[in-house]
């Protein structure tokens, strides 16, 4: 009896395991086919598309995408980041700087076949003026739009409220009109019927959750096709499973790497590390006491956070050259101003009398200056006797959060001060975030050529409504700071729009709501055997994915190899590691079986 | 025979004799002495972590050695990302392991004990209900309901033994409850209860000595399979944050790119860690089956 369940068993399983050698077998074949017909660009990525509905996408992996399949007005040069046409061919605004009018491209098509008129551009912007739900993603822009109209086909007239010097990097994805009148809950709406219609170098034409986008060339588009026929984005849950399907060829382009994995690939054979400068700054938010919108008091953040002194005294608790040099493994660039250096204009430099340098006695007798004393346990006080524990909320799933995590718990309990970390879901820091329920926690946002959009983060008006929602970061709401964030918004001189911005990250500075510990370097490799040069944006120390364009997918130069098909997985091993756990398996299944007619006679 | 056997003392010198027979029995298996000798060991030296090592060692803020070195004289097993001896962490490492393991075992085993004895004892739409819910929890997948609950309570030790030890307990419930039939049908329970023994005393005096000492063969198992389990849950990023464990070492290994840095030492000692303290729990856990089960005792015994 129990010999024949353990054959059935080994025969069951050999039987589930023969289709997989099978399909392991006749995959190159299919993989073979595709490639005749032109190259595939694939991206690995460790990131999930949060929407593909470009009015509620605001993670990097969806608004990239967006950036490929949608149109917009304008858009950044991958030399410089200077302004150059999109969809709009030129533009003018009136004298008073509040009625601009875009004049759009001719013969631009949706993928469906229909042109791309004025009139999509103005539904665009009307929609998210009019719906909250459309105005989740990139609302900031048209917060100050009072009208928008497209007299004919070809013109776009915008009227603002106050003067605007964001109308030229208005980074709005532009939708049909055609598809998207007849959907009425944008919030609900995921954008997943394949192939999506848009407009741009790619269509998507096909999305599984979890696995992958699938992108095609659009022979039409205005610029001339591409050079690949096909762009795929692979996810991935781990970073050494996308490094490791690089290796094998199995993808071409693989993002985010760590430190210890750019440092291994050097010297590996058909692969190439790009080293650009990061456009994101990373953050720790003291919680100074969050307000809704309607300026009531919420969350549970510690009352000691409120003074601005414990604030400073934190920040010169940590060593910012140990986190490069230790977390970064030297990749990246000390923090300082709210805005990283690659955008060279804007970047910010506390002078050294508002420097914060490292230096934990100091720390320490500021804060005993200011009343927050040591109790009998070490564990410093406020005046009320409340003691210094903090909750520090991290990302748990990256690893750069974790470690930030332990060098900062580290030196605060020098500082008599306990961190305890919460690492946690993404979702559940955004939620917590919003709802200023946290002490610490860690942020950081990739900032855009113009910078208006990280600026607004820390204004009054980015809290959160009383009935949630808004996208707050550190809560700071100072008048003075949204007094100068106001007026850089509505200055057209460039040079006294930069020294309003640094005032404003000077201001955010001296409040310490948001302490900039560094600015990551954006670390990239890719098979040099299949693709030639990346264009990087900028040219100079820039990055393949994650533009802010979409010049590196657009203008790839697949090598003959890649348009051939060829360098891809090498499926002898897949079949042959198959192969083996068979042979293994059978072999333990069979010793067990052995056994357990031994033990079952011994028993009888 | 001189002095009047008080009951307590006839008690007493009967359970000395059991013991040193099982010990003969237990001596024989030489897997089950080899496995409890690693685990005098392994425990000595987690205990005494503090006293023999500078803990202030796994601080990130008070190392300076290079990241991610190769075993050297000065680091025998190498460094770890951020610098820090990987045979210091794997050390203590070992406390938190077993600190949760045997947690976790304990409050499962507990779970199961009782569940399984009050099934038993009173039979009837007691064991019905109880079994069915016994059932229910059995049927669950145990690492799905431990990630879920890790995920939704805050992470810290606690949760970890909780989440590893209300998935874990079934397999006791059932097999408690089966020894607790057969003891029940003896002739000396019988007479107990006819003497007027209570529920209480059956099954306080009667019925859990009985079954304790398959209690604690299973309880044996049930730590390594709660070893396992935290070490899993740890690996998954539910872990305890702020206490180092085999399972978060290897997270963090895989995490910095370990694999593809070929940074072996940072990824063998965890994983040896947990194989070595696992084998030795099963294999104490065997032995101790065969001393209290003669019918596992193989020809000859």
């Amino acid at each position: 009896m129990g010999r024949k369940i353990v054959a059935l068993l080994a025969a069951s399983l050999m039987v589930a395991l023969v289709p997989a050698v099978a399909t392991a077998t006749a995959a190159p074949a299919a993989a073979q086919q595709d490639g005749d017909q032109g190259a595939t660009l694939r991206v690995g990525l460790q990131q999930e598309f949060d929407s593909l509905n470009p009015f509620l996408g605001f993670s990097l992996a969806s608004t990239q995408v967006f950036k490929l399949i949608y149109p917009t007005l304008t858009t950044y040069a991958a030399e410089d980041f200077g302004v150059v046409p999109d969809l709009a061919t030129e533009w003018k605004h009136s004298r008073d700087e509040l009625t601009w009018t875009f004049t759009i491209r001719r013969g631009v098509k949706w993928s469906d076949g229909e042109p791309v008129t004025a009139h999509d551009v103005a539904y665009t912007f009307n929609r998210m003026m009019t719906d909250p739900a459309a105005a989740t993603a990139n609302g900031n822009y048209v917060d100050n739009f009072a009208a928008v109209t497209a007299p004919d086909d070809r013109t776009v007239v915008i009227r603002t409220e106050k003067p605007q010097a964001t109308m030229l990097s208005l980074a709005i994805p532009i939708v049909p009109e055609h598809v998207w009148s007849k959907i009425d809950d944008v919030a609900d709406f995921a954008n997943q019927r394949m192939p999506i219609v848009g407009s741009g170098p790619f269509v998507a034409t096909e999305y599984r959750p979890q696995q992958s986008l699938t992108l095609k060339t659009d022979e039409d588009f205005w610029r001339g096709p591409a050079k690949i026929d096909e762009l795929r984005f692979v996810n991935f849950e781990n970073s050494d499973a996308a490094v490791q399907a690089l290796r094998k060829g199995e993808i071409d382009v693989v993002r985010k790497l760590t430190p210890t994995q750019f440092d291994a690939l050097a010297g590996a054979s058909n692969i190439e590390r790009v080293e650009g400068q990061g456009r994101r700054f990373f953050e720790v938010i003291l919680n100074p006491g969050a307000t809704n919108s309607a300026g009531t008091p919420i969350g549970t953040g510690h009352p000691a956070l409120r003074d601005v002194r414990v604030r400073r005294a934190i920040d010169r608790a940590i060593n910012r050259e140990v986190l490069v040099e230790r977390v970064l493994g030297g990749y990246g660039q000390l923090g300082g101003g709210y805005l990283p250096p690659i955008f060279a204009d804007y970047h910010w430099t506390p002078p050294p009398r508002l420097k914060r340098p490292f230096d934990i006695p100091a720390a320490n007798r500021a804060l005993d200056a200011a009343g927050y004393l040591r109790g009998p346990d070490g564990t410093r006080r406020t005046p009320e006797g409340e003691p210094l524990n903090f909750e520090f909320v991290l990302h748990g799933d990256e690893p750069v959060d974790a470690r930030v995590g332990e060098y900062l718990k580290g030196w605060l309990s020098r500082l008599g001060i306990n961190v305890t970390l919460q690492p946690v879901s993404d979702n559940q820091v955004n939620e917590r975030t919003t709802a200023g329920d946290f002490d610490m926690v860690i942020s950081g946002w990739s900032a855009n050529p113009d910078p208006d959009y990280v600026l607004r983060l820390q204004t009054c008006s980015a809290r959160p409504t009383p009935g949630g929602g808004g996208l707050p970061d550190s809560f700071l709401c100072d008048r003075r700071y949204d007094d100068l964030y106001a007026r850089q918004l509505a200055e057209f001189d460039h040079d006294k729009r930069v020294e309003l911005v640094k005032q404003a990250q000077r201001r955010f500075h001296t409040q310490a709501t948001g302490l900039i510990l560094f600015y990551p370097n954006s670390l990239e490799a890719y098979r040099s055997d299949r693709f030639g040069d990346f264009t990087t944006q900028p040219a100079d120390d820039g990055v393949i994915t994650g533009q802010q364009s979409y010049w590196g997918y657009y203008q790839a130069e697949p090598t003959s190899k890649a348009i051939a098909g060829t360098g891809g997985t090498d499926y002898g091993t897949v079949a042959l590691v198959l192969g083996v756990v068979i042979v293994l398996g059978g072999g333990v299944t069979g010793l067990v079986a052995l056994r357990r007619r031994a033990t079952a006679g011994d028993r009888e | 025979m001189s002095a009047p056997a008080t009951p307590r003392a006839i008690a007493w010198s009967r359970r000395g004799a059991t013991l040193a027979e099982s010990w003969r029995v237990y001596r024989r298996d030489r897997g089950g002495l080899v496995g409890l000798a690693l685990l005098v060991v392994i425990v000595a030296l987690a205990v005494l972590a503090p006293v023999l090592t500078d803990g202030s060692g796994l601080n990130v803020t008070r190392v300076d050695a290079a990241p991610l070195q190769p075993p050297s004289a000065s680091h025998w097993l190498g460094t770890d990302e951020s610098g820090r001896s990987v045979l210091l962490l794997t050390w203590w490492g070992a406390r938190m392991s077993l600190v949760i393991g045997l947690a976790a075992a304990a409050l499962s085993v507990v779970i199961g004990t009782v569940v399984g004895v009050l099934a038993a004892h009173f039979g009837g739409w007691t064991s019905t209900l109880l079994m069915r819910f016994t059932d229910f929890f059995l049927v669950l997948p145990a690492l799905v309901l431990a990630i879920a609950l890790s995920t939704v309570l805050t992470r810290g030790l606690g949760t970890i033994v909780l989440a590893i030890g209300v998935t874990s307990w079934p397999q006791t419930a059932r097999l408690v409850r089966a020894q607790t039939l057969t003891v029940e049908t003896r002739p000396y329970i019988e007479r107990a209860k006819a003497l007027g023994g209570g529920h209480r005393h059956v099954i306080g005096k009667h019925v859990l000595p009985a079954v304790l000492p398959l209690v604690f063969a299973t309880t044996t198992l049930t730590v390594a399979s709660a070893i396992i389990a935290e070490s899993t849950l740890s690996f998954l990023g539910l872990g305890d944050p702020s206490r180092v464990s085999w399972g978060a070492m290897l997270k963090s290994a895989m995490d910095t790119g370990a694999v593809t840095a070929g940074a072996w030492w940072y990824l063998l000692p965890p994983g040896l860690g947990i194989a070595i303290v696992v084998l030795s729990f099963t294999l104490c856990g065997r032995a101790l089956e065969t001393v209290f089960n003669p019918r596992l005792r193989g020809v000859g015994a």
